[in-house]
């Protein structure tokens, strides 16, 4: 078996056998990285020398992967594929950059992501659209872009994303693989450039549940750096994956998986398999149950995570001036670099983000957008909550269908974005542990399922992922390969 | 709708500038966010709820230790500034 | 005439080993950014850490003042563009401050003044601005430093009673502990808003602010400078314009900006900081070390302790010293011999040999037990400062001194008659011209040669009534 369709575990394996070397790896990685790149855009920097690693037993040690491009990593240009940092070389470690190289992880490359992580179709970086190694007329979704790429390609068995509102569980969908992002607090966003500071989570893909449990247990740990990290568990994900599941308990929604709602033959078709993995869950084990939840609730996903995601973002970009770092443009007073720096800095479509931020935390529209979106926020949460006193977890479609084409996409507010689109956000408003993994291909592109367990209790959400993809059998998958 | 001045008054609050025509992609937009928005204010007793700024109750929370940890060398402080003078950051004078 | 409304926001760096968010060392210095961390330079991906004691130190000060304390730690951003805030916003307190609703006492002219606190918030510094004839430098050392602001209500009347005000706050910072206040390091800052309104006006007048006062003349200088420009305004019949005044070295005021209209700074809770709770038990262990202040002392001294007005007002002033005193009484039995051996001999050797209470190396303890042998005549009063001297000139405990140069006052009534015979015996004359002449003159003689003998041991008080009883016993004898 050649080296792109290899796990973390069989990689791990050849090189205690012997049988290749780390610096073989890193060749491998970094000619595919550049093979493709032109054609995907995978990677705002690809790392060209093999770096000698500390040496020890961890899983991951000797075994390249990626890094979205909005981790801190010094002596490493971080671009956050913005032209307002297209220079930017970082002096500090994200915390979780310093446990991979730590644990001896080799980095292959930093990937494009959209523009300060604010998207989801994988665009507007400032060095070119992301395509999807499934099909190049077709975007992989975002902003964790080039991280999920080069997974699915690949080129790396595992790498790094963020995910605000999706942007690992959707691109892992469009991808064919596997897409985590644990509890919040559970892994350290020191160095993680923020978007959403309430929101954002650090998170991994990986071809596998087991991948995506052994890099979760790598990076995941309180930090004395992040205040919102949660005290250490003395457990290892990777070592519960195969716990019984027996009368373990999920849900989906109703409102959301109505067939008959949905016009799009596709995304019927995406319900058909949807309910037919339901109930072979059910053969296995699994308690499935139809919930119904508020409509209102749920048509205030989206507008809730514009108004919370745009207002903090609009306040954690306030950094981005030119003065400290990033390119300085020519002017006469010091109001004037700022100006010309953030004019020619960022993208249209961030500017946009950023005024609707702004104006969302404005004193006099304060209570009715930004309070209210953060009052929609706790009413999802607390039925949530609710739900997973008696469930498990939610089971849901990543997306009504495989990834759109780049014509067929739009970076504006789309006012039909609809729930189906976009409830992978409810795990970031209560920060609830969520995993995306392959659950059928459609004329050979992928479509995902998304499972979403409750606050900290991530080892059930990968025990119950692992049986699923079990389930449904399609692990390991590299862009090209034939499919079901 | 949202006067396109307006919306230039806030951009330049927020230190950047856009072209005509973004501005009016962003006025459109503006509808779009501010007519979803009404549809939360029509959720019943949306008032009597407390707002989330935080995903969930962190009860480990603790304030750090008032010690000395890891800081920047002066150079590391500078390394990304473009200009400079007696290791401080240049800017045109700021007029108070 | 007019009424004078003016309300102080005043800024203080807090004393900690590290910044309020960074753990970067927080010490005043003149090298630049050498006390910087990834936080206070605001980089990308930065995340704030709380300084726990910063948050004790702020909470401390607001229970001093008198201020209701939050339930749980929260902080909220203010949000704005300007070169020294590199973050593009203010980690500071609105939801929750960290005191409110408080009051500080001061005395103006013999008179108690009651001044509300409206509220105290813990916040960080923002760099600092070097200008220059055609630049400007930012220095990132300041960035992050914890800083207190104190909002008192508009219920303040003259420059007088302002800097009145400012000098008993500075006291409470130094009397806590939470801060040297040093206003020419800028450790302690001030704005001052003032108004002015007719005698029977409802409204407050137009508000004007003067920002950044870093000496308190200064503070007195520019209110007094105002109240007369803004009257003469007034008396023209003229407007007061809204804006935000500089001032100069000679204590004039200069307009820098009309107050347009108010900045928005789009507050909202720092996402990246949980909140924490305070336990009722956390904030009771700072209670506790709140010391008595400055008034407090000065009320108490004069009262229970009958000192005068002034030296109440010497060993109140500051808080080492009165801390000093307060041990040297508590230990000893006489409070008039306490204030008389720590106003004269403590306090003139600080003055004398430069140097401060923390400084000198005789222990209170040791004062007040020589206090105490006074009291109890078991030395003499004499005796004691001469030991006290000594013992601070060579460094040693005065009551070690006593024993060695056996000091120890003869009290003994059997003793000093033996010594006093024996001195009679030696000298007969002086015997004699009692006897035969009746010369009480002798009493003096006799006393200072049994001192003499005793190496000044003698109680002098026993001695002379052992004095006149044995020449009464040797005149009645010769009679005979």
């Amino acid at each position: 078996m050649d080296y792109r369709h290899k796990t973390i575990k069989e990689l791990k394996q050849d090189l205690i056998d012997e049988k290749t070397t780390s610096e073989e790896l890193f060749k491998e990685a970094n000619e595919l990285a550049h093979k493709y790149q032109d054609e995907y855009n995978s990677f705002v920097t690809i790392i060209d020398k093999y770096k000698k690693r500390a040496k020890n037993d961890s899983m991951i040690n000797g075994i390249p992967y990626a890094i979205k491009d909005n981790f801190s990593t010094s002596n490493i240009l971080t671009t956050a594929s913005s032209n307002i940092l297209k220079d930017y070389i970082p002096v500090y470690d994200a915390t979780v950059y310093k446990k991979l190289k730590i644990n001896g992880g080799v980095l292959v490359g930093k990937t494009t992501l959209d523009e300060l992580a604010m998207g989801g179709t994988g665009t507007t970086a400032h060095t070119g659209v992301v395509k999807n190694p499934w099909d190049k007329k077709r975007l992989i979704g975002g902003s964790s872009a080039g991280s999920a790429s080069a997974v699915s390609l690949g080129i790396v068995p595992f790498s790094i994303g963020s995910d605000t509102g999706d942007s690992i569980r959707k691109p892992a969908s469009f991808g064919g693989i596997v897409g985590f992002k644990p509890t919040y607090g559970r892994i350290s966003r020191y160095g993680l450039f923020a978007f959403a500071s309430s929101l954002d989570h650090v998170g991994c893909f990986t071809r596998n549940v087991e991948d995506a449990a052994i890099v979760t247990d790598i990076l995941k740990g309180h930090d004395p750096l992040d205040m919102t990290t949660l005290k250490d568990e003395d457990i290892k994900y990777s070592e519960h994956l195969d716990d019984d599941i027996k009368g373990k308990k999920l849900f989906y929604i109703k409102e959301i998986c109505n067939i008959e709602g949905y016009e799009d033959e596709n995304i019927k078709k995406t319900f058909k398999e949807f309910y037919k993995l339901v109930d072979k869950l059910k053969e296995e084990g699994f308690i499935v149950e139809e919930v119904s939840f508020d409509e209102n609730l749920l048509n205030a996903i989206y507008p809730t995570y514009m108004t919370i995601s745009c207002a903090e973002a609009t306040s954690n970009n306030a950094n981005l001036t030119g003065i400290q770092f990033g390119p300085r443009p020519k002017g006469d007073s010091i109001d004037e670099i700022m100006f010309n720096a953030r004019t020619e800095g960022f993208s249209e479509l961030i500017k946009r983000r950023f005024i609707l931020g702004s104006y969302i935390l404005q004193k006099e529209n304060q209570d009715k957008l930004f309070l209210n979106a953060c009052r929609i926020r706790r009413l999802i949460v607390d039925k949530m909550n609710e739900l997973f006193k008696e469930y498990d977890g939610l089971i849901l479609p990543a997306s009504g269908s495989f990834a759109p084409t780049f014509d067929a996409s739009s970076e504006r507010l789309n006012p039909k974005a609809t729930v189906l689109e976009n409830h992978m956000a409810i795990a970031n408003f209560g920060g609830f542990p969520s995993i995306t993994l392959p659950m059928y291909y459609n004329n050979n592109l992928p479509v995902g399922i998304n499972l979403t367990g409750k606050v900290r209790d991530d080892k059930t959400v990968l025990n119950m992922a692992k049986k699923i993809e079990d389930i449904v059998n399609l692990k390991n998958k590299v862009a090209g390969d034939e499919n079901v | 709708m949202i006067e396109k001045e307006k919306l230039k008054e806030y951009a330049h609050k927020l230190m950047f500038d856009m072209d005509e025509e973004e501005y009016q992609t962003l006025q459109e937009e503006f509808d779009v966010i501010l007519e979803q928005m009404e549809l939360i204010e029509k959720i019943p007793n949306i008032k009597e709820v407390e707002p989330m700024t935080f995903p969930f109750p962190l009860e480990e929370a603790a304030l750090r230790e008032d010690e000395i940890g890891d800081y920047l060398t002066v150079d590391e402080v500078l390394s990304n500034v473009k200009h400079q003078v007696r290791d401080q950051v240049k800017v045109p004078k700021v007029v108070e | 005439m007019y009424k004078v409304v003016i309300g102080l926001e005043v800024h203080c760096e807090l004393e900690t080993k590290s910044k309020n968010f960074s753990s970067a060392p927080n010490t005043f210095t003149r090298t630049p950014n050498i006390n910087v961390a990834t936080v206070d330079l605001g980089l990308p991906g930065i995340l704030p850490v709380v300084n726990k004691e910063a948050c004790r130190k702020a909470l401390k000060t607001a229970m001093a003042l008198h201020c209701e304390n939050p339930d749980e730690v929260v902080f909220d951003r203010k949000n704005y563009f300007y070169p020294d805030l590199p973050k593009g916003y203010q980690i500071t307190q609105v939801t929750k401050p960290m005191g409110r609703n408080g009051y500080l006492d001061v005395l103006v002219n013999g008179e108690k003044k009651r001044i509300l606190i409206h509220q105290l918030h813990l916040e960080e510094d923002t760099a600092s601005l070097e200008h220059n004839s055609n630049f400007s430098l930012i220095d990132y050392n300041r960035s992050g430093i914890p800083l207190i602001e104190i909002v008192t209500e508009p219920c303040i009347e003259s420059a007088e009673v302002a800097v009145r005000f400012l000098e008993e706050l500075r006291d409470v910072f130094l009397f806590c502990e939470v801060s040297e206040a040093k206003s020419n390091y800028g450790q302690m800052r001030c704005d001052v808003n003032i108004s002015l309104m007719k005698e029977n006006d409802k409204q407050l007048g137009t508000k004007v602010e003067m920002k950044n006062i870093n000496a308190f003349n200064s503070v007195k200088a520019a209110i007094e400078y105002e109240i007369k420009r803004q009257s003469e305004l007034l008396d023209k019949g003229e407007k007061i314009i809204q804006e935000t005044r500089r001032i100069d070295e000679d204590g004039k005021t200069y307009s820098m900006r009309e107050k347009v209209d108010a900045v928005d700074y789009k507050y909202f809770i720092e996402p990246n900081l949980p909140k924490v709770p305070l336990s009722k038990k956390y904030l009771d262990e700072i209670r506790k070390e709140i010391p008595m202040l400055k008034l407090e002392r000065f009320e108490l001294y004069q009262e229970k302790y009958g000192l005068s007005e002034y030296d109440a007002g010497v060993l109140s002033a500051d808080k080492k010293i009165s801390d000093y005193f307060n041990e040297v009484v508590e230990n000893s039995n006489d409070t008039n011999l306490a204030l008389n051996f720590v106003s004269t001999s403590v306090l003139s050797t600080l003055n004398k040999l430069d140097i401060t209470i923390d400084e000198f190396l005789v222990k209170p303890k040791s004062i007040a037990e020589l206090v105490n042998r006074v009291h109890d005549k078991k030395i003499s009063l004499d005796h004691g400062k001469k030991i006290l001297y000594q013992a601070i000139k060579e460094e040693k405990d005065p009551i070690d001194l006593i024993k060695e140069q056996h000091l120890e006052q003869i009290n003994d009534e059997d003793k000093l008659l033996e010594i006093i015979k024996n001195v009679m015996d030696n000298n007969k004359e002086q015997v004699r011209q009692y006897v035969e002449d009746g010369n009480t003159f002798v009493y003096n003689f006799f006393v200072g040669q049994v001192m003499k003998t005793t190496n000044r041991q003698a109680n002098p008080n026993i001695s002379l009534e052992l004095i006149k009883q044995e020449l009464e016993r040797r005149k009645q004898n010769d009679k005979k």
